[in-house]
């Protein structure tokens, strides 16, 4: 009896996980199979048909419209420098809270907290004027700017987190030895961290890759657009074709999910650093 | 010798270029904001100093900034409350399941969380729109008809819409985090109360909830913080519409400086929206430090 | 090594990137910004035709366009005034609302008014553009507040003729919905096609146009039983199910798209959409089909149907902070005197310059001049339009708020009296 009972409970939990993952996938489920099917099948009645002739022409379409190639080699360029800084400095940061000893540190440390509690939207008016005077404004240099600064506490806090339970031996010996503090940082402290640098560098990416309303505010220029923005020129004048919209989200989500789902288990590392710190 | 960990030159070095990015992108764009903020600037073309007319004109005559703060204090409400219970309880069901199934299920659970702002607004504009969106066709497919409306401008429906795409798609790294922290609950607690006649609920209650109170009040802080900080969603999906009842601090703030042409008045908001913030956080953190705390 | 070598190439493309920029502008490049994204059709394409015949006439001269559509386009140009870098030519819109803050800044370069007064412009159009007594824009399109129908769908649903009245449009609403159709579209997102209705109304209602100016200057109240009434019958229209359900979100392109793909029957617009009966974004048979009828009258009101609600818009100007000054007074001559020819031969959009009628012209275009020759009186700019950004943005909101129902037509009124009470007090 109680068997019977512990069964069809457990019977039930699984019908409600795969629920779960049906609400979580749906949405872009949906997205997927209207890319392929003509613009006007949407207004059709069918919740959700799969095409007969599925139209791959949309993705064509939404490839050359959507700009994605100009876009998305912006989005490399722009995300992986700001990727690349962040990492470094809050590596560089990160050791000083968790290795050195000096007066500031607490204070330091106030600071960079506060740094993730400040919403960044607060710096999206000033910041407007402020970089204006180094003409900074509409320029790569401009994005990747705020992109690391707002990035940069969480992942110093990653980094500080981890090389704390790192053993300082190694790093001792090495400058007993003489060794000079970049060939130390670099030659030992590096490696030892790179499963939070790989964290680090995966959730940094992400962040900004998917990153919109800075983009929208601090860029002009068509050719610097980022690559949210091939979705955005569907908008409007072009939204009468839903369906290569819809193709052009599915574009833009790939590479995103690809990326996730070759790390995800750092994501999940890095989540476990940033809910699990004392 | 001298303690080569109290090197300055190696301090300076390490930190001073990180600290100097902070500087430039967030501290003095605050004091900018503050500057503005007493000023009936535009934007651009010149300005006069009001004062603090900005932020009487906030705190006196202003309905739709209270409304603003008040619904993004209903989204931390929905995200504690709600968004977090069944993240954890999911997160203790997938501890459970085998290793394999439960990566499985965390990967689709966590998509939503990797995917573009624009995209997830998008998406759910389309699946909420009540001419060709699959809620509506779904709802009229099983005879709902009545329940078919335009979930996104009925002001029944709005703000309980525009929650549930920001907390649908901040749901996996509230499941994630939680998932992280019951990884680290050691087996001999849970087995020595299983051992002593408790059941699975009480086990969860006595032992394993009170031994995660570090990490729930760190999650907590977080869904404080990433509340204050939504804008996007909102801004790509109702901007605020209808009436103002789906409005937030953040897209309320760009509004009115760059819409409305307020600039100073956006910036005394900015101001007012970067307190509250620190205030909101640093409260949550006081009052849960005073939790009690079993490790 | 590896990993060293990638992170200093990324190093030095970020470094090298805004370099590289300057290297390539060797020629002029003249920056515009406009609010047509579309650059295949109608409209778009148009700009892209004159700007290709002005490069073949200035060689060496590049031209860089930036769009976006009309609101997040509005918030551009606000946002590049703020850092100082509005694109050296741009479209904006003659109102106080959008232009005189800019030229208050000084933002804009004037024109010399002579150089445009023999090209055939309306009468009333170059004034729309001036202030202080000096032209700063030159007046694109001739913008009136009409209704566009599928005459294809309005046959399908027994309807015989255009409604004349309110309430006459009111009564098809159960006719189309019957058939699943959406009865009338209008971008209820940006919320001034409301604000213009609400207007169109209160002059129906009244027969005097000047009414929301002249509430504007504080001679009248906004809580005028007129305005009461126009406000009521705003509500009953999208109470009555006249509009699209999510009529409060759904922005411009969303709004055209439904009349376009022939799911709805009525668009609620100005006549700058004449290029629905030309161009290709839109199938043959809706092209075929589309046609304009004048806003109804208000029962009891009045008003005629031939007072027509009328406005200079939409204008080009130059930014006074531009390297380029006198070569964007250049491009605006050019644009002047070739955009009329363009724009009617293609008919893409009514110009602010007058027109011969052409045996070729479309149905729609035929309507719109036929509307345009019946007139008795125009308007002039919308009253949202006639302040300051503020009232604009209150007003807007207001409206928004009695079109979702959340407010009473008493309580609209008093809010849009308190915010023309704060910009007239500054």
């Amino acid at each position: 009896m109680r068997r019977a009972r512990t069964v069809a409970g457990m019977g039930a939990i699984h019908v409600g996980l795969v629920l779960f993952a049906f609400l979580q996938l749906f949405p872009l489920l949906w997205v997927f199979v209207y890319s392929l099917q003509r613009s006007g099948d949407l207004f059709g009645n069918d919740l959700l048909r799969l095409p007969d002739d599925p139209q791959w022409s949309n993705y064509a379409r939404a490839w050359v419209d959507g700009r994605v190639v100009r876009y998305g080699l912006n989005s490399l360029i722009v995300v992986s420098a700001a990727t690349a800084a962040s990492t470094f400095l809050s590596f560089c940061m990160g050791y000083a809270i968790a290795r050195m000893r000096w007066r500031l540190r607490r204070l330091a440390m106030g600071a960079i907290t506060m740094g993730m509690v400040v919403p960044i939207h607060a710096t999206l008016l000033p910041n407007f004027i402020w970089f204006g005077y180094f003409g900074l404004i509409d320029t790569r240099i401009g994005l990747v700017i705020p992109y690391v600064a707002f990035t940069l506490s969480f992942n110093t806090l990653v980094y500080a987190g981890h090389l704390r339970n790192l053993p300082v031996a190694l790093e001792e010996a090495a400058l007993v030895d003489g060794a000079s503090w970049p060939r130390v940082l670099w030659s030992v402290v590096a490696p030892l961290a790179t499963p939070a640098t790989v964290t680090v560098a995966v959730m940094t990416f992400l962040a900004c890759w998917n990153e919109f309303i800075m983009a929208n505010t601090y860029l002009a220029s068509d050719d610097l657009r980022t690559l949210p923005f091939s979705i955005i020129r569907f908008e409007g004048e072009y939204s009468s074709d839903y369906a290569v919209q819809f193709a052009c989200m599915v574009i833009v989500a790939v590479p995103a999910l690809a990326l996730y789902l070759f790390f995800s288990r750092h994501i999940m590392a890095g989540a476990t650093a940033g809910a699990v710190r004392e | 010798m001298v303690d080569p960990f109290r090197n300055r030159t190696v301090i300076a070095c390490l930190m001073l270029p990180g600290l100097a990015v902070l500087a430039f992108a967030l501290l003095v764009p605050l004091g900018f904001s503050v500057h503005f903020s007493l000023t009936d600037s535009a934007g651009f073309g010149a300005y006069q100093y009001v004062g603090l007319d900005n932020y009487r004109s906030i705190f006196t005559d202003d309905p739709v900034f209270w409304r603003s703060l008040r619904n993004v204090l209903l989204l931390i409400a929905v995200t504690v409350l709600v968004q977090n219970p069944i993240a954890f309880l999911l997160a203790a069901i997938l501890a459970r399941l085998s290793a394999r199934v439960s990566r499985v299920l965390r990967t689709i659970y966590f998509v939503p969380a990797v995917l573009s702002l624009v995209i997830v607004a998008r998406m759910w504009v389309d699946i909420f729109n009540p001419t060709f969106g699959a809620l509506d066709k779904g709802l009229r497919a099983v005879g709902l008809d009545a329940l078919a409306v335009s979930w996104l401008s009925d002001p029944r429906t709005a703000l309980g819409a525009v929650i549930w795409i920001i907390t649908w798609q901040g749901f996996g790294w509230a499941l994630l985090f939680y998932y992280a922290g019951l990884m680290t609950v050691p087996r001999e607690l849970e087995e020595a109360a299983r051992v002593d006649g408790a059941s699975w609920f009480q086990v969860y209650t006595r032992v394993v909830i009170p031994y995660l109170v570090p990490v729930i009040s760190t999650v907590v802080v977080i869904d404080v913080i990433s509340s204050m900080k939504q804008m996007e969603l909102i801004y790509l999906t109702t901007a605020g519409a209808p009436g103002q009842l789906t409005q937030f601090l953040a897209v309320y703030l760009y509004q009115k400086a760059f819409v409305a042409g307020e600039y100073g008045y956006g910036n005394a908001i900015s101001v007012l929206f970067v307190i509250i913030s620190v205030t909101l956080t640093v409260l949550v953190q006081r009052v849960l430090r005073a939790l009690p705390d079993e490790k | 090594m590896m990993k060293r070598t990638a992170f200093l190439a990324l190093a030095l493309a970020t470094a090298l990137l805004p370099a590289s920029r300057a290297a390539a502008q060797t020629k002029v490049t003249l920056k515009m910004g406009d609010n047509l994204p579309d650059r295949t059709n109608t409209w778009g394409a148009i700009v892209e035709q004159i700007n290709k015949e002005f490069k073949a006439a200035h060689p060496g001269v590049e031209i860089v366009t930036e769009s976006y559509l009309d609101q997040p386009y509005q918030q551009k140009v606000k946002i590049y005034a703020t850092a100082r870098q509005l694109p050296d030519v741009f479209k904006f819109w003659s109102f106080t609302s959008l232009l005189k803050p800019l030229i208050d800044g000084g933002f804009v370069a004037p024109l010399v008014r002579a150089d445009f007064e023999g090209l055939g412009y309306l009468p009333g159009a170059l004034d729309a553009n001036t202030y202080g007594g000096k032209l700063y824009g030159i007046p694109v399109s001739t913008d009136l507040w009409v209704i566009y129908y599928n005459k294809k769908l309005f046959k399908e649903a027994g309807v015989e003729r255009v409604p004349a009245t309110v309430d006459e449009l009111i009564a098809l609403v159960p006719r189309f919905k019957a058939r699943g159709i959406i009865p009338m579209t209008t971008d209820g997102k940006d919320a001034w096609p409301l604000s213009v209705t609400f207007d169109q109304l209160a002059w129906r209602i009244s027969g005097d146009r000047t009414l929301p100016r002249q509430a504007l200057e504080r001679k009248v109240k906004f809580t005028d039983p007129v305005f009461v009434q126009a406000a009521r019958e705003l509500q009953r229209m999208v109470k009555s199910g006249l509009f699209q359900e999510d009529l409060m979100v759904s922005d411009y392109g969303a709004a055209r798209n439904l009349f376009g793909q022939g799911k709805a029957a009525m668009y609620l617009m100005g006549s700058w959409e004449l290029g629905l009966a030309a161009g290709n974004t839109f199938s043959a048979e809706f092209r075929a089909s589309v046609d304009v009828f004048k806003f109804p009258t208000v029962t009891g009101g009045k008003g005629t149907i031939d007072d027509l609600f009328a406005w200079y818009g939409g204008n080009y100007v130059v930014s006074a902070s531009s390297k380029n000054v006198a070569l964007g007074r250049q491009y605006l001559l050019f644009y002047a005197r070739r955009f009329p020819v363009l724009a009617w031969e293609k008919q893409a959009a009514l110009p602010a310059q007058t027109v011969k009628p052409r045996p070729s012209d479309t149905p729609l275009a035929r309507s719109i001049l036929r509307i345009v020759a019946e007139a008795r009186a125009t308007s002039g700019t919308p009253a949202l339009d006639l302040s300051t950004p503020r009232f604009k943005d209150d007003a807007e909101n207001a409206v928004r708020e009695l079109c979702s129902g959340l407010i009473t037509p008493e309580a609209y009124v008093k809010k849009l009296d308190k915010a023309a009470e704060k910009a007239a007090r500054k």
